[in-house]
């Protein structure tokens, strides 16, 4: 089949049938339900424990009010970081490419900590807007920007996520291309370029991780000033 | 369930039981009374329903203040009751559903009722870290060891060459992502498996070193008790010995006081003696210097001087032999 290079970040359709509900289903498929069974198996031991270090390392700056989202944001963690590795995969289809998911993540959740923040603490949030010791003169530009700041943090969020994904998997596709193409051409360029694949690849394993983990981290943070 | 459960269970449902018969000898005096047929209604009456039982134009005549009757129908009435008895006998409380599931305990059986067979402890064999050992097994008898690989390699050769499979950049993507995760889990899959087994093993020794250190207190508490036994039997020794120490005591006593006495006599004795010795040395003295004062007052001076004369020539004497014995 001829695939184009953004055949990949379509969603996906099968006779009419969009798909793009199995593939953000697919995640809960992977992780096992913890038993009722004291000592359970390798798996499930290690899901358990790599859950309770992630959110308590989590969940450390944050107060006793910011534990209350402690299942949302390890639930989210475990579902970008399964859609981000899983799309790693060859014929794959990576629902964090598209914007409409990211943005449907990054503004919900962000509006819900400034409306927390405003209707919690007004003064507190506003107070974030204005950085400690700035000159006289400079405080209503600062203000303006620091709004700027916080109303952009949402689309920063999700296009931040999109960005590096997407670039990730053009990249991949790119030069796998080009070393497709070189192989019957100049061999030892293409053996080159299989090795800057490789690289590649690892570099983007890396990203799916990280970026995962700093969309969890922004939105833990912004839920910290907040709450 | 542990027996206080069960003795409770059975309790209640005696209770119940007890309930249930009273009701229905109730309900059987109530019959002799009326010994009504259920299906029909009242057919014998007691005397003080009879004024009701007549019809009920005859009873609205008698009664003078014109109250209107009904007659019982108690046909539904038991059947109710019997329906309710037998529910509240098999949801009763909290105990009534558990009388029904009593043979499963919590946490050590599996929670279906259907003959569920054990869950297996390590995960199905594989070969090349994908394929089941079972396809080998499956294809042992007909292939041989070979086999498998035959149809894998053939498989894999009709899927290129048919192109139902194409190679583009996808492969390449392909290969390299397969590279990495086949390193990855050859160069950290046993020390993460190790981890995990840790964490069990971990959970495991907590428990049983709770267990053990529990066990080696109780086994300590059984030596002190033991201990605490031997003591109290040696209770007897112990008066002995003490028994034994207050007559050695009592005997030491008595002895010194019998020393006591006896110096004490030997003293008095001794007195005695004394005194008697020096009795008979004054007598003795007397009896000397009386005797010696006689002797000198009965010496004349006649008798003095013959003496001295007589000294003086055996002095003489005596020179005159020295001197002889001096010169020969």
């Amino acid at each position: 089949m001829a695939l184009s290079f953004f055949d990949q970040f379509m969603s996906p359709n099968f006779l009419g049938i969009p798909l793009i509900a199995m593939a953000i289903a697919l995640p809960w498929t992977l992780y096992p339900t913890p038993s009722t069974r004291w000592l359970s198996n390798r798996l499930l031991t290690l899901q358990n424990w790599s859950i309770n270090r992630f959110t308590q390392q989590l969940l450390l700056p944050l107060n006793q009010e910011g534990h209350k989202w402690a299942a949302l944001l390890a639930s989210l963690m475990i579902f970008l970081l399964s859609l981000n590795m899983l799309g790693l995969l060859p014929y794959t289809f990576t629902p964090t490419t598209q914007l409409s998911l990211n943005l449907g993540l990054a503004v919900p959740l962000w509006l819900a900590t400034v409306i927390i923040g405003m209707r919690n603490r007004p003064t507190h949030a506003l107070g974030h807007l204005l950085p400690e010791g700035t000159p006289s003169l400079l405080i209503p530009i600062l203000i303006i920007i620091e709004t700027i700041s916080l109303l952009i943090r949402p689309i920063a969020l999700g296009v931040r996520l999109t960005a590096n994904l997407t670039a990730g998997h053009l990249l991949i596709q790119l030069i796998a291309t080009a070393s497709f193409v070189l192989l019957p051409l100049m061999p030892t360029v293409a053996v080159l370029t299989t090795a800057l694949l490789f690289l590649l690849t690892l570099l983007e394993v890396a990203v799916a991780m990280i970026q995962a983990y700093v969309f969890v981290l922004l939105l833990s943070l912004y839920l910290q000033e907040n709450v | 369930m542990n027996p206080k459960q069960l003795i409770l269970a059975s309790n209640i449902q005696t209770h119940l039981c007890l309930q249930r018969h009273l009701l229905v000898t109730f309900f059987k005096t109530g019959a002799l009374l009326c010994s009504r047929d259920v299906s029909r209604g009242f057919l014998v009456y007691p005397p003080s329903l009879r004024l009701f039982a007549e019809g009920h134009a005859e009873a609205e005549t008698r009664l003078p203040s014109g109250a209107t009757t009904r007659h019982f129908h108690p046909s539904n009435m038991l059947s109710r009751l019997v329906l309710v008895s037998a529910s509240s006998l098999k949801g009763s409380g909290a105990l009534g559903a558990g009388l029904i599931q009593a043979s499963r305990s919590l946490h050590t059986s599996s929670q279906s009722l259907a003959p569920v067979p054990p869950l297996p402890e390590k995960g199905g064999k594989v070969r090349h870290g994908i394929i089941p050992e079972e396809l080998f097994q499956l294809l042992y008898p007909k292939t041989g060891v070979t086999g498998p690989y035959m149809l894998g390699v053939g498989l894999l050769t009709y899927i290129l060459s048919k192109e139902i499979y194409v190679i583009n950049h996808e492969t390449f993507a392909a290969a390299s992502i397969g590279a990495v995760f086949i390193y990855g889990v050859k160069k950290f899959g046993p020390s993460v498996a190790a981890f995990a087994d840790k964490l069990n093993e971990d959970k495991v020794a907590k428990a049983q070193e709770v267990k053990d250190l529990a066990m080696t207190s109780l086994a300590q508490a059984i030596e002190d008790e033991k201990k605490e036994q031997w003591r109290a039997e040696g209770r007897s020794v112990l008066f002995d010995a003490k028994r034994n120490n207050v007559a050695m005591l009592l005997e030491t006593n008595y002895r010194e006081r019998l020393h006591m006495v006896t110096n004490e006599v030997k003293r008095r004795l001794d007195y005695q003696i004394a005194l008697q010795n020096l009795h008979r040395q004054m007598e003795q003295e007397h009896m000397v210097s009386w005797v010696e004062k006689s002797v000198i007052s009965s010496i004349t001076p006649q008798q003095e001087k013959e003496s001295i004369a007589k000294c003086i020539t055996d002095l003489k004497a005596l020179a005159k032999a020295t001197q002889a014995k001096a010169t020969a």
